[in-house]
């Protein structure tokens, strides 16, 4: 219960200092979105007429308040100065897209890491191993939209295996459309995680309570679910800070594989200086990241005793 | 005469140095990465990167133009090295401010504890919950394309991955003792902290800085695929990439060239900081 | 189990599920020919760049808008693959000797896509409220007064003689709706909006696609083909093409000229160009200090190889022009331009107050590969006059706040016309007192505004001519714009899809359109 408290308690901070910072950063940004709204023929008359409209030429402090009272008193995040849309419903429709995308190069991550560092670890220093470290390395030096645009060539365009970019709305979509896009994602944030792991199993390895297993005849599988369990504590953490920096980062992958998801909805809203757009978004994304901190944090203490004890 | 064998224990410097050469992957990175060094100070390019000759464009691989020529007929080779300066300058640039502030933060905040500790802590995770890319085009947006919005973007959010390690290093050599010994002993906190906690954390900052400079020198790259990148005419290995895509399939050599110096590179950088975490035994 | 098991399951997972995905696979374009005609029904997916934001078509002017608005809504007359005025929703017009009264005939049995029939007065509605809301694409006619003469007669009387009128009379925002909005309230009117045109909105996303059903109730007897129309976003030019390669987008629209070789070569596609009303040009800031200085301007000219940069960054899908009026517009000139001549171009620098030179920054928008190029190639142009030019590429919207404040030396953009007839162009490139202020050069030159409205009220025929030439050569000799090239509008369609070519707006006529089922 205490710990509930606690992570609350350094939860709110972290999401209001993300939003205040965005608030204002946004509007440090040249461009005035009455001006963009209305276009070639703005006069100087129509723009303020329109500033007046969209609440514009409220001093700053009393837009913010507006917000954040709309926000915790109505849970309104805003209405699109573009297109009138509410903020929420916008960005719910894309949501499913993203988490979606999210999700399953979380779980192409695994896929990969786990079996890669298992099989280096088990067979530390042999060739194996030596292979297993090195194609980390060249993937992390692969820019992310690169690897896209060669997976496209190789699967979209020349062998019609998979989608090349959008969304699909046939047999097995959206899942067909996203596998490319977040195997591109699971290629670039495995290899950090791979090295991790494969760490922390060869330290765990060669620990005094695995030898006292093994030499009380415990079975092979028991053994390595012990050894995995205590190796992967420091690898969730990562890969949960990972995670974060994925959930605002998937504008670039979105614009290869042409998704419409948050991410290009954040980056055509501050093109067009919609700010309410990019004031919701960043709300959800920093409640998302924060939900996904704590949840990392939870995993963590189930896997380690000692630390639920401290 | 004593009789007294005289076995010389190699100072530690010729240990280190000893097991550095005898670790292949810091031979292999220290050699990609002076190689790149060259190519980026002395710049050997066999033409004037900006020289044109637009009745010559993308002109394929040939024994005159060893990477061929781009739409203004300029030789390739020669602006991938040319870039190779111009990219590896604004990583490295770029990754000072992040290393000093994030190296400082997280040596106070895990030597002071307590609720300073706890205020860092917020603050870092405000940062990392911060979507990225918003802030980098903002600032771009805001301060024109080119480097200086690099420098700014990652000055305000580069030093977290540094603040983390080294908080989390220094928790743990505080927790040594020898570090409350020391204050109890009457060293300053000043001194405690710069000259006995900040040497040993220091090489896995500098482990750390190679990543970040290689992750850096991918963001600049992105960036020039998103057409925020460095001005023309100057070259940028990410430009080169973004102008040759519309024609990856028919004029290769535009885009996968380039996007080959960037992968060595960057191998080269992850090998470096690899064996270094090797020769500095941690890892 | 032991970690090789492990690992070797882990590893059958990941080959599972791209084997799940690969089973569902479609196969790509195979390249049929057509036996027969065209076929009834089926869904054209056309690939756009932006989304539709508005229906309200006196209040838009941008592409994404226009073309969409086109779909639903149809003017009075049109325009050929010429630019030649046809008839269109009025079968017949003429126009009175005297040049001031123009009487339209509606066709009969015209109706809206809800079946009511269309009768003058919707027109006189539809052209009044135009007048009424302005707009950026306002009606600049002098109309003196628009009558229902009967149910399918619309005279229009103008106060003075305007030769463009028809043509401005053909452009998207004239489109003829229903009179009082059939009853509705404006906004609930264009939130799903209702004409005489071939498509009707079935569902429509500010943010995404849109998707239309063909109108039953067309005039054009059989069309359109196809059952539905889906304009879908694909904002990223390289991901259009490969949706287009890889068969999920039967059609394409803004296709880069840099891929052109790619698509030409590939069976399975089909590229259509049409010249368009849309010229690049170099636009100097005449309020600059620098630029001010008509022989630098002049210099600058001489010192570009406009052929060298049409040659390097478009790829065959443009033409060299030296005339702000494109070749595809009535009336464009050859004029003696200034072109490609170094010894010129020092000659005029040393004539004028900065004969050793300056700096000078040459603002683009980012994100536009061929305009970075263009930059680059008149940088190096420049360099032997000692005219340093610095490159800013800004992103879209800061770039279009800089040059409409005048914040800027000189830039590259793209001067385009909505309408066949040259005035628009000339009014929005050289009238200093329009909204636009010579397309933000502040060009004034009182004979070339004389000329302006002098072409205007000239009927057709050798005399405007005579006045157009005039205006273009004092424009090529003045530079206060440097009209680099002419591009086309090409669209790509997959081999499943016929008839789809561009307009020289760069539009599509999609009741056209067929679809192989």
């Amino acid at each position: 219960m205490r710990w509930v408290g606690r992570s609350l308690l350094s939860v709110v901070p972290v999401v209001v200092g993300v939003v205040l910072c965005v608030f204002f950063l946004i509007r440090i940004v040249p461009g005035d979105p009455a001006a963009m709204i209305l276009g070639d023929q703005a006069t100087q008359a129509s723009i303020d007429a329109l500033h007046e409209q969209l609440g514009l030429d409220l001093p700053l402090g009393t837009q913010l308040w507006n917000w954040l009272v709309g926000v915790f008193a109505r849970g309104d995040i805003g209405t699109s100065l573009i297109t009138s849309q509410p903020v929420a419903g916008l960005v719910w429709s894309r949501a499913g897209i993203t988490a979606g995308l999210v999700l399953l190069a979380v779980g192409f991550t695994v896929l990969l890491a786990v079996p890669l560092a298992l099989l280096a670890a088990t067979h530390a220093g042999s060739w194996l191993d030596q292979l297993v470290r090195v194609v980390p390395t060249i993937g992390m030096a692969m820019p992310a939209f690169w690897v896209g645009l060669l997976l496209i060539l190789v699967f979209g365009v020349n062998l019609h295996w998979l989608p090349v970019g959008g969304v699909g709305t046939g047999p097995g979509e959206p899942l067909r459309s996203l596998v490319l896009p977040a195997f591109t994602v699971a290629l670039g944030m495995s290899p950090p995680l791979v090295r991790s792991l494969r760490e922390q199993l060869l330290e765990v390895l060669d620990a005094d309570f695995v030898v006292t297993l093994r030499a009380a005849r415990l079975p092979r599988w028991r053994v390595s679910s012990h050894v995995l369990r205590n190796a992967a504590v420091p690898t969730v953490s990562l890969l949960g800070l990972n995670v974060a920096y994925l959930i605002g980062g998937t504008l670039v992958i979105e614009k290869v594989f042409a998704i419409n998801g948050m991410g290009a909805l954040l980056f055509s809203s501050i093109s067009s200086r919609d700010f309410p757009v990019v004031q919701g978004i960043a709300l959800v994304l920093a409640l998302v990241v924060v939900v996904v901190s704590l949840l990392t944090e939870a995993l963590v203490a189930l896997l380690d005793p000692r630390i639920r004890a401290a | 005469m004593t009789g007294t064998a005289t076995r010389t224990v190699p100072r530690p410097g010729v240990r280190w140095l000893r097991r550095a050469l005898r670790n292949p992957t810091l031979i292999a990175g220290a050699v990609i990465m002076l190689v790149v060094l060259a190519l980026a100070v002395f710049s050997p390019t066999p033409y004037d990167p900006f020289a044109q000759d637009l009745d010559h464009g993308l002109d394929p691989p040939s024994p005159a133009h060893w990477f061929g020529t781009d739409q203004l007929g300029r030789d390739i080779l020669s602006r991938v090295v040319a870039a190779t300066g111009t990219d590896l300058r604004i990583a490295v640039l770029a990754a000072v401010v992040p290393f000093v502030v994030g190296v400082a933060v997280g040596l106070v905040s895990g030597y002071a504890g307590g609720w300073l500790d706890w205020i860092v802590g917020r603050v870092v995770d405000t940062f990392v919950a911060f979507p990225f890319y918003v802030l980098v085009i903002v600032v771009v947006f805001a301060a024109g394309t080119g480097e200086r919005g690099i420098y700014v973007a990652y000055a305000l959010v580069g030093w977290i991955s540094y603040a983390r390690v080294i908080r989390a290093k220094t928790r743990s050599l505080c927790r040594q003792g020898w570090v409350e010994a020391a204050y109890g002993g009457g060293l300053s906190h000043t001194r405690v902290v710069g000259r006995h906690l900040l040497p040993n954390v220091l090489p896995q900052a500098v482990v750390l800085l190679m990543t970040e400079i290689l992750l850096i020198m991918v963001a600049v790259v992105t960036l020039g695929y998103l057409g925020l990148g460095v001005q023309p005419p100057t070259p940028d290995w990410g430009t080169m990439i973004s102008d040759g895509q519309l024609f990856l399939t028919t004029k290769w050599w535009v885009s996968t060239l380039p996007g080959l110096a960037v992968v060595t590179t960057g191998v080269g950088l992850s090998l470096l900081g690899d064996g270094l975490a090797d020769v500095w035994r941690l890892r | 189990m032991t970690f090789r098991t492990a690992a070797a399951r882990a590893v059958a997972v990941i080959f599972a599920v791209f084997a799940l995905a690969a089973c569902t696979a479609s196969p790509g374009p195979s390249a049929t020919s057509s036996a027969t005609g065209p076929q009834k029904g089926g869904t054209i997916v056309y690939g756009r760049s932006a989304a539709v934001t508005s229906f309200d078509l006196n209040n838009e002017i941008t592409a994404n808008n226009a073309f969409a608005i086109d779909k639903v809504f149809e003017p009075l007359v049109s325009f050929d693959t010429e630019g030649k005025i046809i008839p269109w929703l009025a079968e017949k017009y003429t126009v009175s000797p005297d040049l001031l009264t123009y009487t339209f005939d509606l066709r009969p049995d015209l109706e809206f896509s809800d079946g009511t029939p269309v009768t003058a007065a919707d027109a006189r509605f539809s052209l009044e409220r135009h007048r009424k809301v302005q707009g950026p694409l306002p009606l600049q006619a002098p109309i003196r007064s628009i009558v229902a003469a009967d149910t399918h007669t619309l005279t229009i009387t103008l106060k003075s003689p305007y030769t463009p009128f028809l043509s401005e009379l053909s452009g998207f925002s004239n489109g003829i709706f229903p009179a009082d909005f059939g009853g509705r309230t404006e906004k609930d009117f264009f939130a799903k909006p209702i004409g005489t045109g071939p498509w009707v909105v079935q569902a429509w996303d500010p943010n995404g696609d849109t998707t239309f059903t063909a109108n039953p109730h067309y005039w054009q007897e059989g069309k359109p083909y196809a059952a539905s129309l889906i304009y879908k976003v694909v904002s990223d030019d390289t991901q259009r093409i490969q949706q287009l390669l890889a068969g999920q987008l039967a059609g394409i629209e803004d296709v880069a000229p840099a891929s052109l070789e790619q698509l030409q070569g590939n069976p399975a596609v089909s590229v259509a160009k049409l010249g368009s009303w849309a010229v690049e040009q170099v636009f100097f800031n005449t309020q600059n200090a620098h630029f001010a200085d008509r022989h630098v301007r002049r210099a600058i000219a001489y010192a570009i190889d406009r052929e060298g940069i049409t040659k390097a960054t478009t790829f065959g899908a443009a033409q060299t022009v030296h005339t702000l009026i494109p070749p595809t517009i009535q009336y464009s000139a050859d004029v003696q331009a200034l072109d490609n001549d170094p010894a010129a171009a020092q000659r005029e620098l040393a004539a004028s107050a900065y004969p050793d030179g300056f700096s000078a920054t040459l603002m683009i928008n980012s994100g536009d590969s061929a305009r970075a190029q263009q930059a680059q190639i008149i940088q190096a142009a420049l360099k032997p006059l000692h005219i340093d030019v610095k490159i800013e590429p800004l992103e879209l919207n800061s770039f279009r706040e800089r040059f409409k404040a005048f914040q800027y030396d000189f830039m590259i953009n793209s001067g385009q016309s909505d309408a066949p007839d040259p005035d628009g162009l000339i009014t929005f490139q050289a009238d200093p007192d329009g909204f636009s202020h010579s397309f933000w050069t502040h060009y004034t030159n009182p004979q070339v505004t004389k000329l302006m409205r002098q072409g205007r009220t000239t009927a057709d025929g050798p005399q405007r001519e005579q006045i157009y030439a005039e205006i273009q050569q004092i424009l090529a000799d003045d530079v206060p714009y440097i009209p680099l090239y002419n591009p086309d509008n090409v669209v790509a369609s997959g081999a499943s899809v016929h008839g789809l070519s561009p307009r020289i707006n760069g539009s599509v006529l999609f009741q056209d359109v067929w679809v192989q089922q």
